[in-house]
């Protein structure tokens, strides 16, 4: 790729998709350091071997065989993953842990504004379209909740009928009533919140119907998994592909929280650990050159015990990791800093310690993906720390 | 009809429309009117009303209603009863349950003997989600069935956990949370922590000390001897010696079911706390009881430290431990703190009024987590009755949907497509994976996109298009045949919303009546009644309770 790429004008507009690993995904056997001896000592039941055929990365990391999906990705320097990302509170609850990274804002419980819904506020005035922002799933992951109005698609619907309905609603939720001759004043009432719920509803669902109805959406060749998140992710893809400007887009898979029977090589995180990656792939196909603006961020709330538990599972930890997916990203190469597993360099003794801030990541995904640099207490409380993924 | 009695009747209907009092652009400090308790009461302590209830609850009282729902006594209603007779497994005791999906058939069974046996394997799990959807749509005991759901909800336990649970799920419905209902919240806690569904959806079930050296040895000779082979006697010892600790249980046990999330405690309670639970576990073998056991050598020895106490251990009596510890979190301040402002978040606001919170939490302190004091609480207080706190909470999908089917008396042949559409509203009965239970406040249900299941659900349901569900003719037809179309929507929407329908509401609804009317002769009620029942199940009023 010629140095000056990045001051040209990029042909294709630019999209973060939020991928959230729900229940603290074990990232310690997604990448994995396999040439560590406490790796193996301590994680008899399920670590990864040489002979599981892993992905060798470099001298110290290989990926899970079931990650085996992301090798092109890796050749083609679009996979940089971040060990060690994580929180710098030291919860260990799903709920907090979550709430704290989504709002990006750890120990803050007041907060109630998503990264990306903030980001998606801020930026309100620069890009007027009307589609920056969808979920493929019924409710919204927190990450892009609050004020910007983003819908959750109701993949259940019948789009067929879908639009008829969205039409005799209007009367009640939309603003039909007003234009013709005031029979609403201004309501204060409790339905308030419905209201602009349901207004909202038929606006962005009447748009995304309209693109998704388009020609220039249509499906791609590539082959995703028959699983929800990859038809989910497929969905993503083809809004997208229709350019009609969609900037941010969120999708959780859940079940990661693999307190037993985990499994080392197969099992049940290795059966997941393949439908991720290789739908993230088809995506990546699927999308051709628009990936050179597009970034799949992924994350989970922490990551999990480095000793194995006594059910062939791990309990809650703390440090995890992140992976950061796309053609504008330095990767190739694995970012973060790495101590070890030997005890003394476990947060408490047990977890692997959280050396990178995912709102380190976070910060440089928003800049290097829209050039947008988050102004003072975006991230409250904060400094920022170059991880240097961009 | 002529155009020009449609114009005369318009004019009527909109004298007709405007006089009641809607309660609706009330003033904000203004005490609510009879209906406006009478619908607070059955929204709150209910799922809605029902064809005519809202009348007797009127004439009798808000209060008086409220007091008849708490003190019990109320009978079953016998078209429940008739549908629960048709479970078969309800009532069966986990190892019944087990026995009864395990079932074996001969090898030469005929293909239909084969298909009856693979039914039974799911009937638990899909006899106990109707089974709770019919209790809360059907039954008379509607506070009962409310606060079912908000301890089911606390306690969580989920079938996608697989396994043994649907076996266990169905008796933990009935032994821990219906059981105690009218009860103390230590009983429940208790209960929930020696039931062998909670034991197994968090784990502690096979939560143990490490083996010993010699239990070790044991396992290899036991398997050596069993497979002839020395190298599967060696694997089987080195597996069986990562068993060990899970904290899985301990962590909720504090954080979702008795403190709250970091409250008062570290992760160095957790461990004490899981460690004090070593050895409690269930029975789950192929002839095992199904039921809690305690075992002794699952258990670890030693004094622990759970929130600055000590708790002592004694050779042999190491489940005296866990009974210490589910003590001191029952009569913890910060337990009756957490408890007290999730319900009254449940049934007064999803932001709960501070000073009523202290007054429940003391209510728990005084009389030990009694569960109808705490409620008893809330119904006597002001905060309760205050006009901020009506239609102040979002339904969730559970609640929409059970409204709908009760203040439209439909009968339900099947539960299937319910069930269904639960499940696509993000809200499938017992099957919460996440073991901190649904949200029970309203910002998390209110994302753009799913008011369009909800307008979706609302428009098949009264056009009868719901499978297995139907709307009967009488609740058209008590409409009296001598009104015109035009007020239709008036009776309609006293029959789906008696607390009142906001101005843009019933603008609305006239507007499709006058659609409606403009291109027939003869308006149909069965075909304009539907639509605007449809739409009223859909309005803004509907989702809120």
């Amino acid at each position: 790729m010629p140095p000056l790429f990045h001051s040209w004008k990029p042909k294709y507009p630019p999209a973060i998709v939020n991928v959230y690993l729900r229940g603290g995904a074990d990232f310690l056997n997604m990448m994995v350091p396999w040439k560590d001896r406490v790796y193996r000592s301590v994680r008899p039941g399920i670590a990864i071997r040489e002979e599981d055929g892993p992905v060798k990365l470099d001298s110290r990391w290989v990926l899970h065989p079931a990650l085996s999906a992301f090798e092109p990705l890796w050749k083609a320097k679009m996979l940089a993953p971040v060990v060690g990302a994580g929180s710098p509170h030291p919860t260990r609850s799903h709920f907090d842990a979550q709430d704290f990274m989504e709002y990006a804002a750890p120990g803050n419980r007041t907060l109630k504004q998503g990264w990306l819904n903030r980001y998606l506020t801020e930026s309100a005035g620069k890009n007027s379209n009307d589609f920056r922002a969808m979920a493929t799933q019924e409710l919204l992951p927190r990450s892009l909740r609050g004020e910007f109005p983003v819908l959750a698609v109701p993949t259940s619907m019948d789009r067929r009928k879908g639009s008829k309905l969205l039409d005799r609603f209007e009367e009640f939720y939309g603003d039909g009533m007003t234009k013709e001759g005031g029979v609403m004043g201004e309501r204060k009432d409790d339905s308030t919140g419905v209201v602009a719920s349901g207004k909202a509803t038929i606006e962005t669902l009447r748009r995304f119907q309209e693109i998704v109805g388009s020609k220039k959406s249509r499906r791609g060749d590539s082959n995703y998994p028959q699983s929800r998140f990859g038809s989910r992710l497929e969905i993503i893809a083809r809004v997208l592909k229709s350019g009609e400007g969609l900037e941010v887009a969120g999708i959780d898979i859940g079940g990661w929280d693999d307190h037993t029977n985990q499994g080392g090589v197969e099992g049940r995180h290795a059966d997941r650990l393949r439908d991720f990656a290789t739908a993230i792939a088809a995506f990546c196909e699927d999308m051709g050159p628009r990936m050179e603006n597009t970034s799949v961020v992924v994350m989970t709330e922490f990551g999990r015990t480095v000793r194995e538990n006594g059910n062939n599972g791990t309990d809650h930890g703390h440090g995890g990791g992140m992976f950061v997916i796309g053609g504008g990203v330095k990767g190739g190469k694995v970012h973060g800093s790495w101590r070890g597993l030997g005890d003394e360099n476990l947060y408490q003794g047990r977890d692997l310690q959280a050396t990178t801030d995912f709102r380190d990541v976070m910060a440089e995904c928003l800049d290097g993906v829209f050039g947008f640099r988050p102004p003072k207490n975006f991230f409250p409380d904060y400094k920022t720390r170059k991880v240097g993924l961009f | 009809m002529n155009r020009l009695l449609l114009l005369a009747s318009s004019v009527v209907f909109s004298a007709v429309v405007a006089a009641p009092s809607t309660g609706w652009g009330q003033g904000k400090s203004d005490p609510l009117s009879e209906r406006e308790k009478v619908t607070h009461v059955l929204n709150r302590f209910g799922y809605g009303h029902s064809p005519g209830t809202f009348e007797q609850v009127l004439e009798a009282g808000a209060e008086a209603w409220l007091k008849e729902q708490l003190e019990g006594g109320i009978p079953v209603n016998p078209i429940l009863a008739d549908y629960l007779d048709e479970f078969e497994t309800l009532r069966l005791t986990p190892k019944e349950c087990r026995e009864y999906t395990t079932m074996e058939i001969p090898d030469d069974a005929t293909a239909e003997e084969r298909q009856a046996r693979n039914r039974l394997r799911d009937l638990p799990k899909r006899e106990l989600v109707r089974s709770v959807l019919l209790h809360a749509f059907l039954s008379e005991r509607q506070a009962e069935e409310v606060l079912c759901d908000f301890w089911r909800n606390h306690f969580n336990v989920s079938f996608t956990k697989g396994g043994p649970s649907q076996n266990l799920i169905p008796d933990f419905e009935s032994t821990v949370i219906r059981e105690n209902l009218w009860g103390t919240f230590p009983e429940m806690l208790s209960d929930s922590a020696t039931h062998p569904a909670m034991l197994h959806y968090l784990d502690n079930y096979l939560s143990r000390k490490p083996p010993t050296k010699q239990e070790l040895a044991e396992v290899e000779r036991r398997v050596r001897r069993r497979t002839g082979s020395r190298q599967r006697g060696e694997e089987a010892a080195s597996i069986a010696a990562q068993r060990g600790l899970n904290e899985n249980y301990a962590r909720e046990l504090l954080e979702l079911h008795t403190l709250g999330v970091d409250n008062f405690y570290k992760q160095k309670d957790v461990v004490a706390v899981a460690e004090a639970l070593t050895g409690w576990t269930a029975d789950l073998s192929r002839n095992g009881t199904q039921g809690f056991i305690f075992k002794g050598n699952m258990h670890i020895e030693g004094n622990k430290r759970v929130l600055g106490r000590v708790i002592h251990s004694k050779t042999g009596r190491g489940k005296n431990e866990g009974e210490q510890i589910l003590q001191l979190l029952s009569s913890h301040r910060g337990t009756a703190d957490f408890i007290a402002t999730k319900l009254v978040r449940y049934l007064v606001n999803d932001d709960p009024p501070s000073s009523l919170v202290a007054k429940v939490s003391k209510s728990y302190r005084k009389t030990k987590g009694s569960i109808p004091a705490m409620v008893d609480t809330i119904v006597k207080s002001k905060e309760f009755w205050a006009r901020e706190n009506f239609r102040a909470k979002f339904k969730t999908p559970f609640e929409f949907v059970v409204s709908a089917l009760r203040v439209t008396g439909a009968e339900v042949e099947s539960s299937d497509r319910i069930v269904r559409i639960l499940e696509s509203m993000g809200q499938p009965v017992y099957h919460c994976d996440d073991p901190t239970g649904w949200y029970d406040t309203s910002e998390a249900w209110l994302d753009p996109g799913v008011m369009a299941l909800r307008w979706q659900f609302a428009e098949e349901l009264a056009a009868g298009n719901v499978k297995g569900v139907r709307i009967p003719d009488s609740f058209f037809s008590n409409i009296p045949s001598d009104i015109p179309p035009l007020l239709w929507q008036h009776h309609l929407t006293r029959a789906v919303l008696p607390g009142g329908a906001g101005e843009r509401t019933r603008a609305a609804l006239a507007a499709v009546t006058n659609e409606y009317i403009k291109d027939r002769r003869v308006p149909d009620l069965f075909d304009l009644g539907p639509r605007l029942v449809g739409l009223l199940l859909g309005s803004p009023e509907f989702q809120q309770q």
